[in-house]
């Protein structure tokens, strides 16, 4: 009886097929890993509250700029009483709306838009670290990774893939949505003659792709769990914020500490790649764009070496 | 065309003068066999080398000296060619948590370099062949230890490989799951042509899957032999069962040269026996000590005595040849 019982748990294998086909190069492995490690993210419910968080910043730029293109067309040459104030031109009046909510098109709307995008992005990341690496060294998955026939770079660069492909799809996407709304709102000339901030925007995006995603791969590999990843993304992001502004605000010291607001020098590159005319009072107190290119850089650079050597210090057969 | 098994290939694994070294530490030395393909038993106390013998199978680490091929493939030269022959399936649970079972295997398929479509195909069937098609959606964290070790088996047979690389493929099963992993690797041995090395330190695993064992001791070869040829019926051993108080007996026995592995308090001894014994003797013996020999029968050395015969005589070996000692 007991016997029988044996045989009719084993495995039935009697059907076993062998498989016969080309196998792809490993560098096709690239995206299943990124594929997986956004697929974990997505099944989180957390992700879809803080992604609809970051969307209604979109819409609000999406439709301002639909909402005041359209005011635009219905407004006339006739001018308004605007109530106890006087009279108007409703043109002129939106024309003033949209250069102080900075929804015309220029460089300072993309700017904005992905300042205000990318405080979203950080607080996804920042959850999100422990699920697209984190997890691989907590719970041991990369032995199954790296026993594949794909090297070591090829998992960073597939996890590289999913954080940059989430980056994106929050920042650089939209924005590019933006910029092609309102040149099939104003003019098609806007697409030519502003063909730079279409650059600006892929510069932008590319800055905060690299930077946020190696700083980010590192900090989840260092760190593992969520709620220390937090702690220091708030750290890196926030207090040093802070820091830097007492420092340079408030004790008078040199322009140079805001170096240390990583978020900061992103957002000084962003100006330079979109454009951005410096205001003269906020400039006063910034440190040379190149100097805080150079920061990222090394920060980059470091984070580079540390997954590296981390990566490589994974026992796949213990 | 019929399937690639690892009997296309002459030799399974080739390796010569094999070392590797950590630092200062040797964690081989000087390794040296030759394997044809079938199931291979990978034998060795903690620090031996096997870690350190299947990375280098797998192409994970270079060798610091000697040379290797493993199903052709040259230890150190392309190792991701070598890794898509192999199988791997980690003592570790090496599980990608949020996954569901399908996808996990689907996702090794293509890691493999299968592509997407192919991947997942061959990972429900592959499931269905090792009965955890109802367990397919679940997720990974809801697996039982059991169908996490067919799962790692899963991943590793996605690709059908030639040849697996079995890292302790029954650890924390109980009895019948073990039993079920083990029947399971031999069908898939001895009906699929799979080529296997099985590293475990179970003697038994060894004794119910393999034919050829390789015992690894401080980075050296032990052994290489086949297992039925070290579990070979030896002619000096004996089981017998006995009836009534066989004190007296064993020391008979004792005199006569008779060693005793065994006595189990209950009538039976497992003994060994000098050169030129007759069986007849026992029955003499039983008969002045008025016992009641019940049974008496050849008897075998298992592999876990013959594992402790091995490094005790490789002990014994070491300690005669050290410098010195004779004086």
């Amino acid at each position: 009886m007991g016997e029988s019982r044996n045989q009719a748990a084993t495995p039935e294998l009697l059907h076993y097929r062998p498989w016969r086909g080309a196998f792809r190069p490993p560098i096709a492995s690239v995206w299943p890993i990124a594929r997986v490690a956004l697929m974990s993210l997505f099944r989180k419910w957390m992700f879809w509250v803080i992604y609809v968080l970051g969307l209604l910043i979109f819409l609000l730029f999406f439709f301002g700029q639909y909402l005041l293109s359209w005011a635009q067309t219905q407004a006339g040459e006739t001018e308004v009483q605007l109530g106890g104030w006087g009279r108007t031109n409703p043109r002129q009046l939106i024309q003033l709306f949209r250069g102080l909510l900075k929804l015309d098109g220029g460089p300072q709307t993309y700017h904005n838009f992905f300042s205000y995008q990318g405080y979203i992005v950080m607080i996804v990341l920042a959850l999100a670290g422990s699920i697209l690496i984190g997890n691989d060294l907590r719970f041991g998955s990369l032995p199954f990774y790296l026993s594949k026939p794909l090297s070591r770079w090829h998992y960073l660069l597939g996890k590289g893939l999913a954080v940059a492909v989430f980056i994106n799809l929050m920042t650089t996407v939209p924005a590019l949505l933006l910029y092609a709304q309102w040149g099939l709102l104003e003019s098609w000339d806007y697409f030519y003659e502003r063909f730079d901030l279409l650059l600006g925007i892929l510069g932008y995006g590319a800055v905060l792709t690299v930077t946020l995603t190696l700083l980010l791969l590192a900090t989840a590999t260092w760190l593992r769990r969520t709620v220390p990843l937090i702690m220091t993304w708030t750290t890196l992001f926030f207090f040093f914020r802070l820091l830097a502004s007492a420092l340079v605000d408030g004790l008078r010291f040199s322009p140079r500490w805001r170096l240390i607001d990583l978020w900061n020098s992103t957002s000084l590159i962003g100006r330079t790649c979109l454009g951005v005319p410096p205001r003269p009072m906020a400039f006063a107190n910034q440190p040379p764009w190149h100097e805080a290119a150079l920061i990222l850089g090394g920060v980059s650079l470091l984070c580079l070496i540390y997954l590296i050597r981390r990566i490589q210090a994974v026992e796949i057969v213990r | 065309m019929g399937p690639i098994t690892a009997n296309d290939n002459p030799a399974m694994i080739d390796l010569r003068n094999l070392s590797r070294w950590y630092g200062r530490f040797q964690a081989l030395r000087e390794v040296s066999f030759q394997l044809a393909p079938g199931r291979v038993g990978l034998l060795g106390p903690n620090g031996a080398g096997k870690s350190t013998l299947l990375k280098i199978l797998l192409g994970l680490l270079p060798p610091s000296s000697g040379s290797g091929r493993v199903l052709g493939h040259v230890l150190g030269e392309d190792s991701a060619a070598l890794r898509r022959t192999i199988g791997y399936m980690p003592e570790s649970d090496a599980l990608v948590p949020g996954l569901r079972g399908a996808e996990y295997v689907a996702l090794a398929g293509e890691l493999y370099g299968m592509p997407r479509r192919e991947a997942q195909r061959r990972a429900h069937e592959v499931l269905t062949y090792l009965e955890l098609e109802e367990a397919r959606y679940r997720r990974l964290e809801e697996y039982s230890t059991g169908m996490k070790q067919r799962l790692k088996l899963a991943q590793a047979l996605v690709h059908d490989p030639p040849m697996l690389l079995l890292d302790e493929p029954t650890s924390g099963l109980d009895p019948a799951g073990r039993e079920a992993m083990l029947r399971l690797l031999l069908t898939l041995g001895r009906e699929h042509g799979k080529a296997m090395l099985l590293s475990t330190h179970l003697l038994g695993d060894v004794e119910c899957v393999c034919d050829t064992v390789l015992i690894l001791h401080q980075g050296r070869l032990l052994l290489q032999g086949s297992v039925a040829e070290l579990c070979r019926r030896r002619h000096d051993r004996y089981r017998l069962q006995i009836q009534g108080d066989a004190t007296t007996f064993r020391e008979e026995l004792r005199l006569e040269g008779v060693r005793i592995l065994h006595d189990n308090g209950r009538g039976e001894l497992r003994v060994v026996v000098p050169p030129g014994w007759a069986t007849r003797t026992f029955f003499a013996l039983a008969d002045n000590h008025r016992l009641l020999l019940r049974g008496i029968q050849p008897d075998d050395e298992d592999l876990e005595e013959l594992f402790h015969r091995v490094l005790n005589e490789e002990g014994r070996h070491g300690r005669e040849s050290e410098p010195g000692r004779d004086a």
